[in-house]
């Protein structure tokens, strides 16, 4: 178990500039997800604290050290890639010995490493199978297995479930929580697909385009979202976004909407166009003379336990709402909108959270 | 719009003057092909299309063939295969009778035999350093270094000329008056006779044929290196592997299938090699590089008394080889498609 601290990490390749100034602290036994979309430079990050990229300015410290010219093998890190990258012709064992062989490790010694890791994730019927005989998951708990054995300070995993089918994503993100939680090692995950990350982590680091958006836990990320990036990101279905004009200090005129008194608004000069954004589950069906909004179903998702209506009218753009898996909205229908007060969100014309004083 | 409607009117005709004589033979082909498909009917008509093949492959490949074998049973020195009497296994009978079969000069046709012993020795020097130096030339190529396409380029050039070409470039180096013979002499050195020695001149005969096809094996090595994921060398760089034991131990055991796939090729590239060494040497000194691919052109065509019945025997034992050698290399090949 290590701490991990970055200062200032930039990456370029020639010209092009990929991370622009990360600053992260990591504490020890923390499980981290870096999550962003795809060219964020989440990977690079990682990879960068794995020791397989070089870093163009900055430093990485692990436990004080910084690392930054130390080898990827002597930082004492294990890693789990979105490929595997299992020695196709090895089998399961050797896979996990292979790491221990190069340690200099005594034969008993490699052999209770390995035993230990292939018990804790009931991979013992399969030591002596090569990959290529394993199904995804197998192979996918060999890499873990491999990263377990060498006792690392820090795990890395890169999009370790991307390659893996819904059901046994699930499966396996399950087994991870249970992994965490039984090893209590430092660890960090990068996924981008927002879902394992509210679900994995302590705390998530939300990139964009080389910098980090906001860092927090799940719950923080969600109901208090810095920006309008991260706020349309963390959460599924998305935030609706209703475009809206500073009317007066205070209230905002939604677009093809009713004004909305907004104490977070009060400090917005008149006439400035800001963003409103409500979660799905936020917003309510009410009678027409309390509707904040008014639009026209174009779907109706229902999906047992809950249903997801999507729609929009002339002036607003499209909107999800969820619902009771009962809902008997159907497409067409006019729906009266009412916005929960205290769940809007209120951005500015740079994107930026306005909150109340 | 009108311009762009002209422009492809003109491009249509032009399309239509190129495809003209195509759509000519098509139209005289279709008349017979359908007569052909209405007489024997349209599941039979696959055979109809490998026909031409297998007459060509029948007459230039199949009946040259038993031909041989049928001269390997005959004596004498007559051309026609009708004229010639039959001697059942006489012809191998002679070349197989020695004293001592490790002592070519022992043995009644010592020729043949010292051609074996030469083929051997080319063929096992060849193999153990053209692999050594396709690997080593693909790995250098596999690495990012500057120019790496131009290198790649350089390394398949001779594999492009003819062995004759190949043979007479390298003859016009190595002769007595040759460049690097210059080259040495300019130094202050001696010539050296390399067609003189015996020694050298297998070992010319060897680099040579090496010089000449390594573009071919290290496109093979090549494409099976690129073959390799690189994740898995970052994965044995996080394993700490030190580049040796990764090379070892992941690049050596993953490029097994290209590996083999150019030991057995090579080897059978070797045991048929002729023209490039007849060129280069001719055999010489005395017989000191002479293939058994030259003692039979020799034997039936370049002696005084052409021998066809001997060339033959010597062509049927020479096939049985290479016979075994392609059953090898196709059961490494299914082996290697199989699922491990």
């Amino acid at each position: 178990m290590a701490q991990l601290e970055l200062k200032g990490v930039h990456k370029s390749y020639g010209p092009v500039k990929t991370i622009h100034g990360v600053d992260l602290s990591i504490g020890d036994g923390e499980f981290v997800v870096f999550v962003g979309p795809s060219g964020c430079g989440k990977s690079t990050l990682l990879r960068m604290i794995a020791g397989l990229e070089e870093i163009t300015d900055g430093t990485v410290s692990i436990d004080g050290k910084v690392v930054n010219d130390v080898p990827a093998a002597d930082r004492g890190l294990a890693m789990v890639f979105q490929s595997y990258a299992l020695y196709p012709h090895m089998s399961v064992y050797q896979n996990m010995a292979f790491g221990l062989e190069n340690m200099g490790l005594p034969r008993p010694e490699i052999e209770k490493r390995v035993q230990r890791a292939t018990t804790m994730l009931q991979l013992e019927p399969y030591l002596q199978r090569k990959p290529k005989m394993l199904s995804g998951g197998q192979r996918q708990r060999v890499a873990i297995g491999r990263a377990i054995v060498r006792d690392p300070k820090i795990f890395l995993f890169d999009e370790p479930l991307s390659n893996l089918d819904a059901e046994l994503r699930v499966a396996m993100r399950k087994e991870l929580s249970a992994l965490h939680a039984e090893i209590g090692g430092t660890m960090i995950y990068v996924t981008h697909d927002q879902v394992e990350a509210m679900t994995l982590a302590d705390r998530i680091v939300v990139l964009r385009a080389g910098r980090i958006e906001q860092v927090g836990t799940p719950l923080d990320l969600y109901h208090r979202p810095a920006n309008q990036f991260v706020a349309g990101f963390i959460g599924s279905p998305r935030m609706n976004f209703l475009k809206g004009t500073v009317a007066a200090p205070g209230t905002i005129a939604i677009a093809g909407g009713r004004s909305l008194d907004l104490p977070a608004a009060a400090g917005l000069p008149a006439g400035e166009e800001v963003t409103v954004g409500i979660r799905p589950e936020h917003v309510a069906l009410c009678g027409r003379e309390d509707a904040d909004v008014m639009i026209r179903l174009d779907l109706v998702e229902h999906l047992g336990g809950e249903t997801y209506l999507y729609g929009q009218s002339e002036t607003l753009p499209s909107m999800t709402i969820k619902q009771d898996g009962d809902c008997a909205a159907t497409r067409g229908d006019m729906l009266p909108l009412r916005l929960v007060r205290d769940r809007l969100h209120l951005f500015d014309s740079a994107g930026l959270v306005r909150r109340a004083a | 719009m009108s311009g762009k409607a002209a422009s492809g009117g003109i491009g249509d005709r032009f399309g239509g003057v190129l495809s003209a004589p195509y759509t000519l033979i098509m139209k005289v082909l279709d008349i017979p092909m359908r007569a052909v498909q209405n007489a024997i009917g349209e599941r039979r008509m696959p055979y109809v299309f490998l026909l031409p093949n297998f007459l060509l492959f029948g007459l230039f490949v199949f009946l040259p063939l038993i031909l041989n074998v049928g001269y390997s049973l005959t004596g004498g020195s007559k051309l026609y295969l009708s004229e010639r009497p039959f001697v059942g296994l006489g012809q191998y009978a002679t070349l197989l009778d020695c004293t001592n079969h490790l002592q070519p000069s022992t043995c009644r046709e010592d020729h043949f035999w010292r051609g074996v012993y030469n083929t051997i020795t080319f063929v096992v020097l060849q193999v153990v350093f053209m692999v050594l130096f396709s690997l080593l030339t693909a790995v250098v190529l596999n690495m990012k270094i500057r120019g790496r396409g131009f290198f790649r380029a350089v390394y398949f050039f001779p594999v492009l000329l003819s062995p004759v070409v190949v043979a007479l470039i390298w003859k016009w180096i190595l002769q007595r008056e040759g460049l690097l013979n210059g080259a040495i002499t300019t130094l202050g050195g001696e010539k050296i006779l390399f067609f003189v020695e015996p020694g050298w001149a297998m070992f010319w005969a060897v680099f040579v044929s090496i010089w000449a096809h390594m573009g071919f094996y290290t496109l093979i090595l090549l494409a099976g290196l690129q073959a390799i994921p690189a994740d898995i060398y970052e994965a044995a760089e996080m394993d700490g592997t030190k580049k040796w034991r990764a090379f070892h131990r992941l690049t050596l055991p993953l490029l097994m299938p290209n590996l083999i796939v150019v030991i057995v090729l090579s080897l059978i590239k070797g045991v048929q090699t002729f023209d490039e060494v007849f060129v280069l040497t001719g055999g010489g000194p005395g017989t000191a590089t002479l293939l058994v691919v030259q003692y039979i052109y020799e034997t039936a065509f370049s002696n005084q008394v052409q021998n066809f019945g001997l060339a033959g025997a010597a062509s049927v034992m020479l096939g049985v080889v290479l016979f075994a050698l392609t059953l090898l290399q196709l059961f490494f090949a299914r082996k290697g498609e199989k699922p491990t």
